[in-house]
């Protein structure tokens, strides 16, 4: 008796010893993700992010890797995405960072990834500047600015009219999307700006420069801001008498829902570039309106979701093709590693309206993988908004540079 | 296009007076500076919000139940959180650095409890108003006429509370000398409750007015704040009609400025106002002469 017990004993350890020395060959891939998580729509986002993580880790991992998740929220502020993206890169020491929403705070951020050589993704930030720092950590899954105004020209000259006036807020990506709408107008139209000006980031009363536009008698508005700058621009406009008859056009933030929560009726008929329509017929699209609609209870999705879902998707397509390590000293090879993996990244299929390709060479050509805007229209404002698509097009790879 | 800019301008200028009055009330009755007064004015507007969008209560209900609900928020805080410093100070009057510190401390309580409540996301009154009414080629947006009555009409019962009422006499005593007020008779930290409570009731009014215009965030304080403030510096500090009219001369400055010279920096010209009358005249248009207050 006292044999078998020792036996059942000495097993059992040896047991427990293969199963630690199992444990320990299965790694922990670390990720970091910093976000704007200050609307509904951003908090769904990051619930969403931890839930596809969470679905792998208890469908065992990536090649039996479980994944290590942290989510900071930056709230759009550059001091709080940087501090984000230093705490993650050096106390974390994240083996891919995820980051950010705003093309402002992801700039900077492109500098820290950079220093730290650790790859960097981008959800939502759509500046062209962001790629043409020329970093070679650095990959973005939502369509790059100098794709949107390009297609956006194109709209305006050929079907809205060439009588155009600009405001645009004070922040990097309004300013870029802006001014490179301008100078393709002039381009490709030969047409100056009927009007142009920029308004602080923090403003709440734009009524003055709308007076201004009321009485030059556009055939449209081009406002380009984070989503509340849009929709206050929006109302304002109506408040001071400018008709429905002058279109309004936005920067890619319109498409995020909360300018159209809060703008409500002035936000119908206002048309943008984005990289996702909830009216999308695919299957997949539909299966991905149904899901964030059940789970997330959003009912209206933007294409900040979509993005986040393809960018979950390359994500999880690169750690599988990724030959890790995941050793206390394999840290830079590692992170490496996923870097290279995600160059590798070729025609990927998802949500977004054309294939995602990403190459080795630091340059926007490599690195703004997606280039097939789609063209949309508001046909219904508030919490229940509705879109239409007017126009979907593959852009040059050069487009813009 | 000139007239349409003045009215812009006096719209969101009369913003800026209602809430400088609050802010030259308190530093009548107290001696201080309230630089906790923008979040009392977010704060305001927030309450109107949930009594307007949630509770589902008529516009002008809902003004006049925020500024009440803030009337008593400015109460209790002037009680249990300001009284110990303005006592300090002797006879409920300055207490030097500490209630301006204590008064950023505020601010920043505020905003947080106003985060933890509804978070870093804007909101829209629903909408409210209709289509501009047309004067003869100018239109009128139905916004600026709501703001401009309630205004004028807080503002006729104010004067009416403060010079036609025993209450108001008292409250202007106690501005006036506290030591002297308090052998009167007044009880001066009632009045001082009281002046605490109608000025918090007057930013909770501008919040509520600017709200269905500029959507209702926990950072719309920050602005209001210096705006106003600025607004009660060219005014006269202390002064509670040069408040007003510091408001509407920073709004219509600022519209000015922004329609026939540049947009790009509007906030710019309410500051180089303000430096230039402190420069011209430091104690505002219609300030006082400074005299050394019980």
């Amino acid at each position: 008796m006292k044999r078998t017990l020792t036996a059942a004993i000495a097993a059992s350890l040896f047991g427990a010893g293969l199963l630690a020395s199992g444990a320990a060959m299965a790694g922990e891939i670390r990720i970091g993700v910093t976000l704007r998580m200050i609307s509904e729509n951003g908090e769904k986002q990051g619930e969403m992010i931890k839930d596809e993580f969470a679905a792998i880790n208890a469908a065992g991992g990536i090649n039996g890797n479980t994944i290590k998740l942290t989510l900071l929220n930056d709230e759009c502020k550059s001091d709080k995405g940087v501090a984000n993206a230093n705490r993650l890169v050096y106390q974390e020491q994240v083996h891919l960072l995820i980051g950010s929403s705003c093309s402002s705070v992801t700039l900077p951020i492109v500098a820290v990834t950079a220093q730290a050589e650790t790859p960097q993704i981008i959800p939502h930030s759509t500046s062209a500047a962001i790629t043409q720092q020329n970093s070679e950590w650095v990959f973005r899954v939502p369509i790059s600015s100098r794709f949107y105004k390009g297609v956006m020209a194109k709209y305006i000259g050929d079907k809205v009219g060439t009588k155009v006036a600009y405001v645009y807020v004070a922040d990097e990506a309004s300013r870029a999307e802006t001014l490179g709408l301008v100078g393709l107008m002039r381009d490709m139209y030969g047409v100056e700006p009927l009007f142009l000006e920029q308004s602080q980031e923090k403003e709440i009363d734009f009524r003055a420069n709308l007076l201004k536009i009321k009485d030059l008698n556009p055939d449209l508005i081009f406002i380009a801001g984070q989503a509340e700058a849009i929709a206050r621009f929006l109302v304002q406009s109506y408040e001071v008498g400018i008709p429905d008859t002058v279109a309004r056009a936005g920067s890619s933030a319109v498409s995020n829902a909360p300018a159209a929560i809060l703008a409500g009726d002035a936000v119908k008929g206002v048309f943008f570039s984005a990289a996702y329509s909830d009216s999308d017929t695919r299957q997949i699209a539909q299966d991905f309106n149904k899901m964030v609609r059940e789970r997330y209870g959003i009912n209206s999705v933007d294409h900040d979701f979509s993005q986040a879902w393809d960018l979950l998707q390359i994500v999880k397509l690169a750690l599988a093709n990724a030959d890790l390590k995941l050793t206390d000293d394999s840290l830079a090879a590692d992170r490496t590693a996923i870097r290279d993996a995600i160059a590798g990244i070729e025609n990927y299929e998802g949500l977004a309206s054309g294939p995602i390709s990403f190459c080795a060479a630091p340059t926007p050509q490599c690195r703004d993988g997606n280039r097939t805007p789609v063209l949309i229209s508001y046909v219904k404002g508030g919490k229940d908004f509705e879109v239409e698509v007017l126009d979907r097009v593959t852009m040059p790879i050069d487009f813009g540079l | 296009m000139f007239f349409d800019f003045l009215i812009v301008g006096l719209s969101i200028g009369i913003v800026y007076g209602i809430v400088a009055l609050g802010i030259s009330l308190i530093y009548s009755g107290l001696d201080i500076v309230h630089f906790a007064h923008g979040e009392i004015f977010m704060l305001g507007a927030f309450i109107g919000l949930v009594l307007f969008n949630t509770v589902g209560l008529p516009y002008p209900v809902a003004l006049i139940m925020a500024m009440i609900a803030t009337a008593v928020i400015g109460v209790v805080i002037e009680r249990v959180f300001y009284r110990r410093l303005t006592r300090s100070g002797g006879g409920y009057t300055v207490a030097g650095m500490g209630m301006i510190i204590v008064g950023f401390g505020m601010a920043i309580i505020l905003q947080n409890i106003a985060f933890l409540a509804w978070g870093a996301t804007s909101f829209g009154y629903d909408p409210i108003y209709g289509p501009p009414v047309d004067l003869g080629g100018i239109s009128l947006p139905r916004s600026y006429l709501w703001i401009m009555v309630v205004a004028i009409t807080l503002m006729t019962i104010l004067n009416f509370f403060l010079k036609h009422t025993k209450l108001g006499l008292a409250v202007r005593a106690v501005a006036a000398n506290k030591e002297i007020a308090s052998l009167m008779g007044i009880n001066v930290p009632v009045m001082i409750s009281v002046i605490f409570g109608v000025a918090c009731a007057l930013g909770a009014a501008g919040g509520v007015l600017i709200g269905p215009i500029n959507f209702v965030s926990v950072e719309m304080g920050y602005l209001m704040l210096i705006k106003a403030f600025s607004a009660a510096v060219i005014g006269g500090f202390g002064s509670l009609p040069g408040a007003i009219l510091g408001g509407l001369i920073v709004g219509v400055a600022e519209t000015f400025g922004a329609a026939y010279i540049s947009g790009s920096h509007k906030d710019i010209y309410a500051f180089i106002l303000l430096i230039l009358v402190l420069m011209i005249r430091p104690s505002g248009i219609m300030g006082v002469i400074v005299k050394v207050k019980a």
